[in-house]
């Protein structure tokens, strides 16, 4: 039974990730929906550019409160894990970008229904925004963990014992439940850890469904191949025998080893398929017990427990528990965090143009979000279509191919590949004696980095450089770069020959609609560009396709920006170049050492290590790949051995083999 | 593997050491007819660790040409090459004699067992090679990381990261 009216408090969020200005309440006097977005008609309007116009809705019944996306661009979060529509429990926290919304506790009497810290406020708005004049932090919290966390960098067990919630006590605690956590699960299992002693919390039932989410929607299905190599297995602490070997073993064909061989010099690099991939990681979480260790739940905090461990409260995802029940806490001594990307930011034009004119949106697309209808309506229009693809990286060589396909249903789509300047053959990034290869303006590199990043002489150098040398190794050993694929290049040649496929440089000054031309036309969208050569292009396209990538922010979850701000852990800094030196620029990943521990966390025996994407600009380049993933839990467990405090056995040269064999022949480790 | 300089020597001497040691003493073994003879085992050891001995000499070169490639890495197929331009260097400078510890015919003097300049050595030495050559190439594709498990992580080192 839910007792209206219903409160949120709502605080608006600065980009620094702080709340910023005074709290407010709103208050929803009887059941309905609310709609809340930027549009003027909305029951609750917000401001901000990332707000689109009908972002969300609150779903008032007298059975229970629950939050429903209405299809917004950047999407709704509840307690920091995106969402469609969702059940509300009090104290949950719900974002949209640039405000969180709190489910409050409902007020103890009528009298206090509109007090909010003794403070009265304006009952006359209900079920719109009421501003408190209060200026002190709200005192509504969120019960759970909130009870036990709040204001603490440090808890007792016994105080968790006492709050009533369920506490159980494990030796390793994976937080994410993505590939960055299995891999490290994967490393604890083989060194010989049983799963009884490990728990990995996450709101996937599998471990590489965000990861695939992302592949399909940039247009790669399990059939196509990844920007991998042969020996990086996720599934396979050993990397031997690559994925070239197991498609020879399943007779896809023996191609694979000659590239092999020759890559990246005599052949193209061998990658191996998306769906074999899942398929091997799915036989090794069935190996290591995965499901066992598994709890799907959403991490809402840690902190340091006075006895020298940490404490992780998660609240169970889906399932059958309800209300407080969902609410728990695990005791850990070792924790690692690989939470992956935390949300994602498009570029400031694109994202400005998707809030400024959202009934365009289905013409604009970000290469990661879903997009499988702009292939399909035009290759159901009988006519021109005309797709604008920015960006030069590999995801926009993907789409250009995906386009390419769409070409044999409707030979009349047009490409139009918008860069921001050409590169010529000579123009490539250099890094002391060596020059970048460039193919039809594209910088081309087998994988994300160059490969001696994984394991060759630039990892040790890397590693042993200082801050400011390492920002700028990144800068000039990084940047946007495709792999260089004959089916690729021919897409780009014959389609200049043909006139199907056009590269246009410059920046993009201006985006906006396009009306439709006549009845039963389509909208579309003007893409203006100030060309290299100072004029202005503009271009009237029916799709734009936006492969410009993601942009992290790890303050952007609401458990690491809990953790950064309760431990003031320190964070690893971008250096950009200029003629006076390198220059300090904002913030990237987490501070870790060599051994990808964070320090700042260190509580007496306790430990927590860190991986993946949250760790960029750390001690290591590639972390955001299968393989350095692999680097990551190696180096972490080969820690937690040398340390010899939590009993990791050491895994020699004998007693790999053995591993290896119990992997060759499917035994458990 | 990405090899580095000290990757490079540590597992060159390894390689030597467990496979091509062994292989080679398997080798004289079986051409002696089944039973050890100190004579013909001597040349062969000596001309494999010739051979080691020159890719020593070699290794810095080969990271100096890592260093002109974007990637800094060193394809597979490089190493194959590579590995057959030490075997041939070594080889016909053996057969000029201008190797001393690798016997050659002298005129007026007895023929040794092993002959590095007769006609039968080329095929000898090929043999020899070839069977060395395999179980090391097949090892550096991947078999080493089973033992090995941090081995492609630090260019070929051993030990620990």
């Amino acid at each position: 039974m839910i007792r209206f009216p219903v409160r949120f408090r709502v605080r608006q969020i600065g980009i620094d990730g702080n709340t910023m200005g005074n709290s407010r309440i709103l208050l929803c006097e009887e059941p309905g929906e609310f709609l809340i977005g930027k549009s003027e008609d909305s029951d609750v309007p917000l401001t901000g550019d990332a707000v689109s116009r009908r972002h969300m809705s609150l779903v008032l019944t007298t059975e229970d409160v629950r939050v429903r996306d209405e299809g917004s661009t950047n999407g709704t979060y509840v307690n920091g894990t995106r969402v469609g529509e969702q059940v509300l429990e009090l104290g949950d926290q719900v974002s949209i970008p640039g405000w969180l919304l709190e489910l409050l506790a409902p007020a103890e009497s009528e009298a206090s229904q509109t007090r909010i810290a003794g403070v009265e406020v304006d009952a006359s708005l209900v079920s719109r925004l009421v501003i408190t004049d209060d200026t002190s932090p709200p005192p509504a919290r969120r019960n759970f963990p909130e009870m036990e966390f709040a204001d603490k960098d440090m808890v007792g067990i016994e105080a968790l014992r006492a709050s009533g919630h369920p506490v159980e006590e494990v030796k390793f605690c994976a937080v994410g439940g993505g590939l960055g956590s299995f891999v490290w699960v994967d490393h604890l299992r083989c060194y010989g850890i049983p799963a009884s002693d490990i728990r990995a919390i996450g709101t996937e039932e599998v471990c590489y469904r965000t990861y695939q989410r992302y592949c399909k929607n940039s247009q790669i299905p399990d059939h196509e191949r990844l920007r991998s190599n042969s020996l990086s297995r996720p599934d396979n602490i050993w990397g031997f025998p690559g994925y070239a070997m197991r498609e020879v073993g399943k007779g896809i064909g023996v191609k694979g080893i000659f590239q092999v061989f020759g890559e990246p010099t005599l052949s193209e690099s061998y990658t191996p398929r998306a769906g074999d991939v899942f398929e091997s990681l799915d036989i090794e979480a069935k190996r290591i017990g995965w499901s066992d260790m598994l709890i799907k739940a959403q991490v809402l905090g840690l902190r340091k427990t006075s006895d020298g461990r940490y404490a992780v409260a998660y609240k169970l995802w889906g399932g059958e528990a309800h209300g407080e029940a969902r609410n728990r806490y695990i005791v850990a001594d070792v924790v690692h965090l690989s939470t992956g990307y935390p949300a994602t930011r498009f570029v400031d034009d694109f994202q400005s143009f998707i809030t400024s004119y959202p009934d365009s949106r289905a013409q604009v697309a970000n290469a990661y979000e879903p997009h499988d209808q702009m292939y399909a309506e035009a290759e159901r229009r009988n006519g021109p279509v005309q797709v604008v693809v920015r960006g030069r990286g590999i995801v926009a060589s993907r789409i250009i191919q995906r386009l390419h396909e769409a070409r044999a249903k409707n030979p009349q789509i047009r490409i139009l590949h918008s860069m921001r300047s050409p590169i010529g053959p000579r123009d490539g990034a250099v890094f002391r004696k060596a020059r970048r290869l460039v193919r039809n303006n594209v910088e081309i590199q087998p994988f994300n980095w160059p490969k001696s990043c994984w394991g060759g002489d630039l990892r040790v150098e890397y590693e042993n450089a200082g801050e400011e040398e390492r920002g700028v190794m990144l800068n000039q050993l990084g940047g946007t770069t495709t792999a260089e694929r004959s089916d690729w290049i021919a897409i780009a040649e014959r389609g200049s020959e043909e006139g199907w496929y056009r590269p246009v440089y410059g920046n993009i000054s201006n985006l906006k609609p396009l009306p439709s031309p006549g009845p039963d036309q389509p909208d579309g969208v003007q893409v203006s560009i100030s060309t290299t050569e100072g004029n202005e292009e503009v271009l009237n396209a029916d799709y734009l396709i936006d492969c410009t990538g993601l942009i992290a922010d790890i303050r952007r979850s609401p458990f690491l920006a809990d953790l950064l701000d309760t431990y003031k852990l320190p964070r690893n800094h971008a250096y950009r170049p200029t003629d006076s030196g390198p220059q300090k620029g904002g913030p990237t990943g987490l501070r870790c050492t060599n051994d990808f521990e964070i320090e700042g966390l260190r509580n007496s025996n306790g430990r927590v290590y860190a991986a993946g994407t949250i760790t960029t600009g750390g001690p290591y380049l590639a972390v955001d790949s299968f393989l350095g993933l692999q680097y990551s839990a190696i180096r972490s467990v080969d820690h937690l051995v040398t340390e010899n405090i939590h009993k990791v056995p050491n895994l020699g040269p004998l007693r790999s083999f053995r591993g290896w064999t119990k992997w060759m022949t499917g035994r458990q480790p | 593997m990405i090899p580095t300089l000290a990757g490079r020597l540590q597992t060159r001497l390894l390689l030597f050491i467990f496979v091509g040691i062994p292989v080679t003493l398997a080798f004289v073994f079986i051409l002696a007819g089944w039973k050890w003879d100190y004579d013909i085992a001597m040349p062969f050891l000596l001309f494999l660790a010739t051979i080691t001995g020159l890719g020593l000499l070699l290794d810095p070169v080969y990271i100096f040409l890592q260093t002109t490639r974007w990637d800094r890495d060193w394809p597979f197929a490089y190493q194959f090459f590579f590995s057959w331009v030490e075997f041939g260097v070594v080889f016909a400078l053996a057969r000029t004699g201008l190797i001393p510890w690798l016997p050659v015919a002298v005129e007026g003097q007895q023929p040794p067992l092993v002959d590095f300049s007769s006609n039968a050595a080329i095929g000898l030495a090929t043999l020899h090679f070839t069977l060395v050559f395999i179980p090391t190439f097949l090892a550096l594709l991947g078999p080493l990381q089973t033992i090995f498990v941090r081995w492609r992580f630090k260019g070929g080192q051993l030990g620990k990261l």
